[in-house]
């Protein structure tokens, strides 16, 4: 399931009705929230499962991948699978 | 930093949140009922279907002031449209009807309205309410109590209490605090969407559309929501289909047995919130702690109905920490224990029993029987002779 590579989480700010179903299906511990009622976006998610893009209602939740060198990043294509 | 004292800090201001400040209140505690958000019930992540005793029976008076429609019963659809119809008018006509000496047998509430309304009754009850407050984290003293820490606008407050109460929904931090096993998985979290329409026909009934076609894992519903509106909506469990939530909504529109009925729609509000169809939480408690309401998962794992649960819960919490607190026990998991037994035995074999009945509905590997089962389970469920007793 986690493909163990960190990844940044990008939120599609309109699309998003604030359910909060990322952050109830989030395995992280507490604090991995974004101000409003989403899953954190200025981290990275060390965890990577991408659960909370599976269960976003309107499949507004996409990643990018943190290469493990901090050589920059490297950017997936929105709904690719993980 | 300023520090306050109070008997209770509540996290979360819904339903369960509020029921329980108010009878912990009712009950003579000092309490305090924070809420991060400016304006509760919003965003609205619930269809607001509760049964009319689900209301009495934790003493809410039926006000027009929050509800949007009265219910007298069900529609049970399967995958083709054929339906089992369970109107309560007809079956106790003694009980439930429109006249002066009937009534309703549910409601579907305004959620913006009845959480506020839920909300004032606590604070008239002599709660503290502080809205634009966030829980930040706790730390249990033991026997003495515990620390909360909160940020109401942008003021940090320490508060000096005896118990936490985390009713801060399925997203609950507040569990996450006290390091407590609230993760929920992918397979029983139903991720659910929501059109309010017009231009939608609906009689007073909840109807319920079952199949895999239009819901896998869940079900659809349309619900008549007061001013002839309607509420459109379902809930899919991600790991059987390839599409989103909207997705499915769509399909259910365009190309169901209700299409000609939804071909005028038009979308007046957009929502939608993970609803688990899963067993409560194994272990709600802890050092001076308590979960209640979703964050406990307190929900029906048939209906994914949450409103009813929550009150109830609501209630029991707050008279036993009451009992608890004003036996001058001190508030440790070993005494905290005693909160989840009580729910246990009002509530909680019940949801252990049904979530046993879904689990066992969703195994079933051919689809066309697993259809035949849920349909079968959700007429028998809303039935008046329902061998489910109704939670």
């Amino acid at each position: 399931m986690s493909n163990k590579i960190p990844v940044l989480f990008s939120i599609g700010w309109n699309a998003c009705i604030n359910c909060g179903a990322c952050v109830a299906i989030c395995p992280q511990e507490a604090g991995f929230i974004s101000p409003f009622d989403t899953i954190a976006v200025d981290r990275p998610c060390d965890i990577a499962c991408l659960l909370c893009e599976d269960i976003c209602p309107v499949s507004t939740i996409t990643h990018q991948q943190i290469s493990l060198s901090g050589q920059g990043t490297e950017i997936t294509t929105p709904g690719t699978p993980s | 930093m300023t520090t306050k004292q109070y008997d209770l800090v509540v996290v979360g201001s819904g339903p369960a949140g509020s029921t329980t400040a108010y009878f912990a209140a009712q009950a003579g505690l000092r309490v305090l009922l924070v809420d991060k958000r400016q304006e509760l019930g919003a965003p609205i992540q619930c269809s607001g279907a509760i049964s009319r005793h689900g209301l009495t029976s934790v003493g809410i008076e039926i006000d027009a002031e929050y509800i949007h429609q009265p219910i007298y019963g069900f529609r049970i659809l399967n995958e083709e449209g054929l339906e089992k119809r369970i109107d309560y008018r007809q079956l106790k006509p003694t009980e439930y009807g429109e006249a002066e000496d009937q009534v309703p047998l549910g409601y579907v509430v305004d959620r913006r309205r009845f959480d506020r309304y839920l909300m004032r009754r606590a604070e008239r009850a002599g709660v503290d309410v502080w809205l634009k407050t966030e829980g930040l984290g706790y730390e249990s003293r033991g026997a003495a109590g515990c620390t909360v820490k909160v940020k109401r606008f942008d003021e940090e407050i320490e508060i000096q209490a005896k118990v936490l109460v985390g009713a801060d929904g399925l997203q609950s931090q507040v569990g996450r605090w006290a390091g407590m096993q609230t993760h929920i998985r992918i397979n029983e979290l139903a991720s659910c969407l929501q059109f309010i329409v017009d231009r939608v026909e609906a009689e007073p009934l909840l109807e319920i559309v079952t199949g895999h076609e239009w819901a896998p894992g869940g079900y659809a519903w349309v619900f008549p929501k007061g001013e002839g509106y309607a509420e459109i909506g379902l809930g899919v469990i991600p790991t059987m289909t390839d599409h989103d939530a909207r997705w499915h909504v769509d399909h259910f529109m365009r190309s169901s047995f209700f299409k000609e009925r939804f071909a005028d729609a038009r979308i007046l509000e957009v929502q939608g919130g993970g609803v688990p169809l899963a067993a409560p939480l194994r272990q709600q408690y802890a050092d001076n702690l308590i979960l209640v309401g979703d964050a406990a998962r307190h929900v029906n794992p048939i209906t994914g109905g949450g409103l009813h649960t929550a009150v109830s819960a609501g209630e029991i919490a707050g008279t036993f920490l009451a009992e608890l607190i004003n036996n001058g026990v001190s508030p440790l998991a070993s005494e905290l224990k005693g909160y989840q037994d009580r729910w246990y035995e009002a509530m909680g074999r019940q949801m252990w029993r049904l979530y046993e009945t879904k689990s066992e509905i969703f195994r079933i590997k051919d689809i066309p029987e697993r259809n035949r089962q849920l349909y079968a389970t959700m007429s028998e469920y809303f039935s008046p002779d329902s061998q489910y007793k109704k939670i």
